[in-house]
């Protein structure tokens, strides 16, 4: 059959199809496109252009203005939200990222010597994993009951040690929030970082015994460097997912007491949706855009060059 | 003989630091499950009545024949399954052109869905509620379920497009060359050939829907068309520590078949999910 032949019964590529091999790829992209684009792009778009104006979910079509951004960003309260927002993420991705890598460390060992239990411990770590945020929320404060019958209160009764104010000492609230964060969201990084070790071309350690390497050698000198890229792809990661967290945080704390754990996003929340203050809160939500963007880039410039995905 | 005792040091290190984590992660899920089995009088017993001595399922009968929590449960899963289906009708055709044409700008088109991915939903949901309102999409399923297929799409094409690309591409060729149109390839031979990544895609985006909170919580007011995640916020905020028993089965009600779900497709997920990390 000839090239010709073969091209007139293919209607659906259209002018594109008299070379076979280059069809049009955008009848088939349209779909996602127009989702996209409307979904995010506009409202993202837009997002920027509510910033310039006094805006309010209140209604009328508000005037174009400079002072909503100048107003947002000398609020005195958002400090203390950033130092918070800093505090969450930067204590959640530290957690996660250590406890991803030992667990997954450990785990390759065990099933290298055939010990029992690493699908059970993988297992459970997912099962946590998958729990919805505010399902999540919602179990933690049950452990965090600080009357004597609470989840972890009691259990500390019990080993003879004082109870804990969990959720009210403000001092203490934030490393609860951490801890429950750290719970729900490690069985990701120790997913990644077991699929980066299984990656590793095992004649590198090969190569290290015969240089008469020892364990700890092998982890700094081989295992570390090679995990890399890896590392930072799931430190982007995991560091975005923290900085948009919100029902985990909202049906634990609501933000309290007082603003002790009111991240970014939950401010952002609060001031569209309970002070109905769509300009004020279109400029948070371009800090947070603007924060996301630059700790990936941060990230980023760590890879590797010729590695950059 | 020193190597070998060597490694039963580790092997004990091993135990040991693997006991301490599935404690972890697991005292969380036993609490809930202890709880949601308690008789109120138990509930005050705290650890001594970890297994509980009188258990019940009462509480868990109290909320499955309560008038508003099998509506959640149905409302959930409706949007969940309803938001999956266009996931994958607007997806599937995105990821077949990005698996097997060449184009101009390819890396940069996969890159930008991808890019969408780092927005938090709060920041379009600012604009979204907006237009939603003016609209009077607010309290429908329909403008719920576009926003769900929206934050779906990017995870949904990448996943396809990874899977799509394992088939052999002379399968398209001699389809081809046999008289099969694009369309048909794609319809005919490809998409059945991707079961496997239809089927993990479509449970991801499921259990990404169960679990969707902000959305809804800001789409939908109406309490008979409110989803699970945004009625057992509420129904948290109502209770007390009298009632805390009834709160824990409601909890593991909305939470149990997100790890079904997940459980039944563990493997695929996670290769799916993981392929793009590590490549990177």
């Amino acid at each position: 059959m000839s090239a010709r032949a073969v091209s007139s019964r293919l209607p659906f590529i259209g002018a594109a199809g008299r070379h076979n091999r280059v069809p049009s790829p955008y009848p088939w992209l349209m779909p996602v496109i127009l989702v996209m684009g409307l979904f995010y792009l506009y409202p993202v778009i837009d997002v920027f252009r509510y910033a310039f104006t006094d805006l309010t979910l209140l209604g009328g079509e508000g005037h174009y203005t400079l002072s909503t951004f100048a107003n947002v960003l000398t609020r005195p309260e958002l400090v203390q939200i950033v130092w918070v927002t800093f505090i969450f993420t930067a204590g959640s991705v530290v957690g996660q990222q250590l406890i991803g890598l030992a667990m997954a460390l450990v785990v390759v060992r065990a099933e290298k010597r055939h010990l029992f239990g690493t699908t059970i411990l993988r297992t459970t770590a997912l099962i946590a994993w998958v729990v919805p945020g505010i399902a999540g929320g919602i179990i933690w404060k049950m452990l965090f009951n600080e009357a004597p019958f609470g989840g972890l209160n009691s259990l500390l009764r019990v080993l003879g040690m004082a109870p804990v104010q969990w959720l009210s000492d403000p001092d203490v609230v934030m490393w609860s929030v951490v801890l429950s964060n750290i719970w729900r969201g490690t069985a990701f990084s120790m997913v990644v970082m077991y699929a980066a070790l299984k990656a590793i071309d095992p004649s590198l350690y090969e190569a290290a015994e015969v240089d008469g390497a020892n364990g700890r050698q092998k982890l700094f000198f081989v295992t570390l460097p090679q995990l890399r890229p890896a590392i930072l792809v799931n430190m982007i990661l995991i560091t975005i997912q923290t900085l948009n967290t919100f029902d985990a945080i909202i049906s634990l704390t609501g933000g309290g007491p007082g603003r002790a754990t009111e991240v970014l996003s939950l401010y952002t929340f609060n001031v569209v949706f309970r002070n109905y203050d769509l300009a004020a809160g279109s400029v948070l939500s371009i800090l947070m855009l603007v924060i996301s963007l630059g700790l990936a880039l941060v990230y980023a410039s760590f890879l590797p060059k010729d590695e950059k995905a | 003989m020193k190597l070998s005792s060597r490694d039963r040091l580790g092997d004990i290190l091993s135990y040991a630091f693997m006991a301490v984590m599935f404690v972890f992660f697991s005292w969380p899920l036993i609490w809930l499950l202890s709880m949601a089995l308690r008789t109120r009088k138990e509930v005050f017993l705290g650890v001594y009545r970890l297994i509980p001595k009188f258990p019940t399922l009462e509480n868990f009968t109290m909320v499955l024949t309560s008038s508003q929590f099998p509506v959640y449960l149905i409302n959930a899963l409706k949007l969940s399954c309803l938001s999956a289906v266009g996931c994958l009708i607007i997806a599937a055709p995105a990821a077949y052109a990005f698996s097997r044409f060449d184009f101009k700008g390819k890396g940069a088109w996969m890159l930008g869905i991808l890019a969408f991915q780092m927005i938090s939903p709060l920041v379009i949901m600012v604009p979204l509620y907006r237009y939603m309102s003016r609209l009077g999409l607010i309290d429908s399923h329909f403008g719920t379920v576009m926003v769900y297929i929206a934050l779906g799409v990017p995870m949904v094409t990448w996943l396809l497009k990874g899977y799509m690309d394992g088939i052999p591409k002379s399968l398209d060729e001699a389809a081809l060359i046999d008289g099969c149109n694009r369309l048909s390839v794609f319809i005919r031979i490809i998409l059945p050939l991707s079961t496997p990544g239809v089927a993990s895609a479509f449970i991801i985006t499921v259990i990404a829907g169960w679990s969707q909170f902000l959305v809804p919580f800001l789409l939908i007011t109406k309490d008979s068309l409110v989803p699970i995640g945004v009625g057992i916020f509420q129904y948290a905020g109502t209770q007390n520590a009298s009632t805390i028993q009834v709160l824990a089965a409601a909890c593991l009600i909305s939470v149990v078949p997100a790890i079904i779900a997940f459980l039944a497709l563990q493997r695929l997920i996670l290769s799916a999910m993981t392929a793009g990390a590590v490549k990177g």
